[in-house]
């Protein structure tokens, strides 16, 4: 028994303290999180303008040129690997651009937004017909009553989804080191490779995950429960 | 103060308006009733043009509104909209219900709004729900409460879409209360309405919508003691 815990010490010890490897950890979250964050931010301003795109219509009902190129985006993004989209962006659209982390964050803005985009539609849809012809009826502008009234009603009906979204996102960008970005998945596998020993690394790097994305959730949860402070359902 | 000229509106194949003309003046109630799938009601919305009309034209206030170069925005700050179901905007308190469209419209200063949609709460006797949200309100407070919201836009006409319809019998009375309360005033209203008894005593002159067209117009007494036409009367006899 006191040899596992030994054993236990000393792998530790190797994949955390010694020449303070811990800082790599921090550093590798740090850039987890700094792609997360503004990624996140991207794809909800991107998510949002999309949909409203997508759900224009003319006046005879019939599908405007913005709602169908807000279509085409979806399909591409949605219909191609995310490990592909970083590399196309690193290799050939931002080829020369030095500013990995940059890169990262449009990537995955982009293709998050293609996601958001649909909770975003399926939000707005959501939301009683009667509340437009309401604002309408009062004189307001169609816009002003997506903003002042729509909108409020649809995000919170979203909420759910979009932090599901986010912690899909924030775990998707472990792929980032297909274009030699430093994240945490990345510090985890070099430092197996550099002391030989896998367990340490790779389940300490799980348990960093696991724990971000507990505090994410119940950050979500709280914002949930104030913006639902006007429902007595 | 609204007339309409040969209105026709079709949903798709449907057509739901045959030709209907007519002339709302000032001060007028006008009740309009019918059975469901009528008609009556996609009249009433297109006064407004919450119903696009497919041909024919509606004048405001001595204005064409169906003209595609119309601001349909600003004639609508001056006609009312009270609906079945209410349509109070979930996420604003009552308070903020009314003053949203007066001052993001920028007709009042916020300050002005808040005391005017409380004057206006006060002779609903619904002062005390100012900071409530819709969902903690009873559908016929809740319906007070979206007539109040037109009135805060000083409307020349309020427009009523079988407004107690979707309510609990006890609570269609308080409704139909401050109804005539506003018609004493002398506002101009067009209410499509199943409330025989309100139309009886409040119309200037009811009209029986079927088919897509105004199959009768008459004042209250005659309409409902002579109707002339044999759907009118096919149509009172069930629901008087």
């Amino acid at each position: 028994m006191n040899e596992w815990f030994a054993d236990i010490a000393f792998k530790f010890q190797l994949a955390f303290v010694e020449g303070d490897r811990w800082k790599l950890y921090l550093k590798g979250l740090g850039v987890t999180l700094q792609i997360s964050l503004f990624a996140a931010i991207l794809g909800v301003v991107i998510g949002t303008i999309v949909a409203l795109m997508k759900l224009s219509v003319k006046k005879g009902g019939k599908r405007t040129f913005i709602s169908v190129l807000a279509q085409a985006y979806i399909d591409i993004i949605r219909g191609t690997p995310s490990v592909l989209q970083l590399l196309i962006m690193w290799f050939i659209i931002m080829e020369g651009c030095k500013n990995g982390i940059l890169v990262a964050v449009l990537t995955f803005g982009i293709n998050s937004g293609a996601y958001v985009a649909e909770i975003m539609r399926a939000g707005i849809l959501a939301v009683d017909h009667g509340q437009m012809e309401a604002g309408r009826s009062l004189g307001l502008s169609k816009s002003q009553t997506m903003r002042y009234i729509i909108l409020p009603q649809a995000i919170k009906n979203v909420l759910p989804p979009i932090g599901n979204e986010f912690i899909v996102l924030l775990k998707e960008t472990a792929i980032v080191g297909y274009v030699s970005l430093s994240d945490l998945t990345r510090t985890a596998s070099q430092v197996s490779s550099r002391t030989f020993e896998a367990f340490m690394p790779l389940i300490g790097a799980a348990v960093i995950y696991f724990i971000i994305i507990k505090i994410l959730s119940k950050l979500i949860e709280l914002l949930e429960r104030r913006l639902r402070k006007g429902d007595h359902r | 103060m609204i007339t309409v000229k040969n209105l026709h509106k079709s949903f798709g194949k449907i057509e739901v308006l045959r030709g209907i003309d007519y002339h709302v003046k000032k001060g007028e109630k006008i009740v309009i009733i019918g059975p469901s799938g009528s008609g009556k009601s996609t009249f009433l919305r297109c006064m407004n043009l919450l119903e696009e009309p497919t041909s024919g034209e509606i004048w405001f206030d001595g204005k064409l509104i169906t003209d595609p170069k119309a601001n349909i925005n600003k004639v609508r700050e001056h006609m009312g909209m009270v609906f079945q179901n209410f349509n109070l905007f979930n996420n604003l308190t009552i308070i903020d219900n009314i003053t949203l469209a007066p001052t993001k419209l920028k007709l009042m200063e916020k300050e002005e709004a808040r005391q005017n949609a409380e004057n206006l709460l006060k002779r609903v006797n619904l002062l005390e729900k100012a900071n409530a949200y819709p969902s903690q309100l009873s559908g016929g407070q809740r319906q007070r409460i979206a007539i109040v919201r037109s009135l805060a836009m000083n409307p020349k006409v309020m427009l009523f879409d079988e407004p107690t319809s979707a309510l609990d019998p006890e609570m269609v009375g308080e409704v139909l209360d401050v109804m005539k309360e506003l018609a004493d005033d002398g506002m101009t209203m067009v209410v499509v309405t199943h409330e025989m008894g309100f139309a009886r005593e409040v119309g200037s002159k009811v009209l029986f919508v079927d088919e897509g067209t105004i199959m009768e117009e008459n004042t209250p007494k005659e309409f409902f003691e002579n109707p002339s036409n044999p759907r009118l009367k096919e149509f009172l006899s069930k629901v008087l």
